[in-house]
């Protein structure tokens, strides 16, 4: 019975290769298929799995000439395209953790981090802000993290709305307000 | 409308996609603009050789197999194209032909290891390599040569090991791994590593390699006996398959699914699930799957001691290679019914068996030794003197005669 076990739990799997689909792209179609697609694979590495800007695209340009390899077997492109950035985002951490350096303990007693120094006392009011933030709309959310989480400036966050630097500023001053007074109705935290 | 960032939505939806790429700020135009040329340059350069005649085979058929090795000096097949037609040729001969399939994947391994670093962008050359370096493993899996099919596939992973964005191409390496690891009863190493492939099928939206990884997991919990564990695996993807509409891998699901519950001793399950397995062959015309699902339904159920229900599914076998010629194999189909016979004190219907097995032989002009071993076997049963032992010492002759044949054609 061995032998006939082994035989029917080793199915003939030969064909790993599915049968190809000429997909004929012209010029303007590669151009279009990268044009179309590249930002989308760069948003989805730095927004999805926080990898740096530089580094997303070029794991975004690896996705795409891994594809030119296999386009003739891929069916859809967009799920292809999204589930390769995906995977190779991962890989990078696993990479990159792995190539990152211990850090000497008593060096890094001597030089303590700049940004966790005095974190207890500090975290109260971080925890805080956060809470103040998700409380808000979406729009709000958003202006106030591109300014005092992501860093950029007043110009900047108005050439990505699309509007002046002048309504810009009055934006994220409306959006403060909007979190202080949520912040101070919340019941937990109402001023006595 | 509902907009979502989730991923599975966004690769669906054109808008939110368009949505969630305007999120982000726009990034160094020269850079881009460079990564474009690159891109189009590539592509038209693999179009333009994938155009070209298919000169690969053309080559191997001119070329006697012992000088196969000689073709890496040619230079129309060194590029991508060239390796992409020797993998085809190579997985054709795979089944019928092996040691051709590793003299293929052998000269495709040379010439990409030979190709120069700035043929393609360094990820298309690891693709390549890994490629050559996977079917060759394959091939060496396929001899039973498990240790260099390890070696191969080990560095075939390790080829692609520098980039992030090849993961399809890792995935059917580690899927090409596990089935060696499994043949070296690795099982747990073997499972892990198609267990990662999988969830890389699933994210790529590759549902026949899906499909072919949850066969690979599924057969390594049947081989190690854990049969519900199995037929779980067997169940999801029957429901996968079933919504892809692949009538093949429903087939050979509901095949293993029949094994799986022969051995749970769940007798009216198995006959439904090969009667399944049988019905789909037989709307594919794969006659002679259906003959041996047939004769693998009938020795699994007289081995678990369901005689009346093995005979008829051998029989039923028996007669299925008779209606598409294999003489040999419906002959071997009798020899095991024979044996049974024997094994039940039924002299008279083995005797009567063996004697048309010999009328078979003799008309299709079957190798004399295999006619000689079932006469000698009929004398044996004349005398009443044949065991089962003596019956399966046949069996062995007659399949070992065949095998030969195959291997010689």
């Amino acid at each position: 019975m061995d032998t006939i076990a082994a035989e029917l739990f080793n199915p003939r799997i030969v064909d790993l290769t599915p049968i190809p689909r000429n997909h004929d792209i012209d010029e303007v179609e590669f151009g279009q298929l990268y044009e179309d697609n590249l930002s989308l694979l760069v948003a989805i590495a730095v927004r999805k799995f926080q990898v740096p800007e530089v580094d997303a695209e070029a794991l975004a340009h690896e996705v795409f000439f891994s594809y030119l390899k296999r386009k003739n077997e891929i069916r859809d492109l967009h799920p292809w395209l999204i589930g390769a950035i995906c995977h190779a985002c991962r890989y990078f951490w696993r990479q990159n953790g792995r190539r990152t350096e211990q850090l000497d303990q008593a060096l890094a007693m001597l030089r303590p981090d700049p940004a966790t120094a005095g974190i207890l006392d500090s975290l109260p009011a971080q925890l805080a802000a956060r809470e103040a933030l998700e409380s808000l709309p979406p729009r709000y959310q958003k202006v106030l993290r591109m300014r005092y989480y992501e860093g950029y400036s007043i110009k900047e966050i108005a050439d990505h709305l699309g509007v002046t630097a002048k309504y810009t500023q009055k934006l994220v001053a409306r959006c403060l307000r909007k979190a202080e007074q949520t912040f101070n109705t919340t019941p937990s935290r109402k001023k006595p | 409308m509902n907009h979502s960032d989730d991923l599975l939505h966004i690769a669906d939806c054109p808008d939110c996609r368009q949505r969630f790429t305007e999120n982000i700020l726009p990034f160094d135009a020269a850079r881009r603009r460079e990564g474009a040329r690159e891109f189009l340059a590539t592509a038209f350069a693999m179009d333009r050789e994938r155009g070209a005649a298919d000169t690969v085979a053309r080559h191997l058929r001119e070329t006697p197999v012992e000088q196969w090795p000689r073709l890496a000096e040619t230079q129309a097949l060194r590029n991508n194209a060239a390796l992409e037609q020797m993998s085809e040729e190579g997985r054709k001969r795979l089944e019928r032909n092996p040691i051709e399939a590793l003299a293929i994947a052998n000269l495709a391994t040379s010439i990409a290891e030979l190709l120069p670093a700035n043929a393609y962008p360094a990820i298309v050359i690891g693709q390549i390599r890994a490629t050559a370096l996977r079917d060759r493993a394959n091939a060496l899996r396929f001899l039973g040569r498990l240790d260099e099919a390890y070696d191969s596939i080990a560095t075939a992973e390790a080829r692609l090991e520098p980039f992030p964005g090849a993961a399809h191409d890792r995935a059917i390496v580690w899927l090409v791994k596990a089935m060696i690891l499994g043949q070296m009863d690795l099982f747990d190493d073997a499972e892990r590593m198609i267990t990662a492939a999988s969830s890389v099928f699933g994210e790529v939206n590759d549902s026949a390699r899906f499909l072919q990884a949850g066969v690979v997991h599924g057969n390594l919990l049947g081989r190690q006996e854990r049969y519900e564990d199995a037929q779980q695996v067997f169940r999801d993807l029957l429901s996968v398959a079933n919504l892809s509409r692949d009538v093949e891998t429903q087939a050979r699901l509901h095949n293993n699914l029949g094994y799986c519950a022969t051995s749970l001793e769940d007798y009216a399950g198995a006959n439904f699930h090969f009667a399944q397995s049988i019905a789909k062959f037989t709307d594919l015309g794969f006659a002679a799957e259906v003959a041996r699902t047939e004769r693998g339904a009938g020795l699994v159920l007289i081995g678990k001691g369901q005689f009346d229900l093995g005979m008829a599914r051998l029989q039923e076998a028996r007669r299925a290679f008779a209606r598409i010629h294999m003489t040999e194999e419906a002959g071997l189909c009798a020899l095991r019914l024979i044996e049974t016979m024997v094994e039940r004190g039924n002299t008279d219907d083995a005797r009567s068996l063996s004697s048309t097995v010999i009328e078979e032989f003799t008309r299709a002009s079957l190798d004399t030794r295999a006619i000689d071993a079932v006469i000698r076997l009929r004398a044996s049963l004349d005398a009443d003197g044949a065991t089962a032992e003596t019956v399966r010492t046949v069996h062995a002759i007659v399949q070992s005669l065949a095998m030969d044949e195959a291997a010689a054609s």
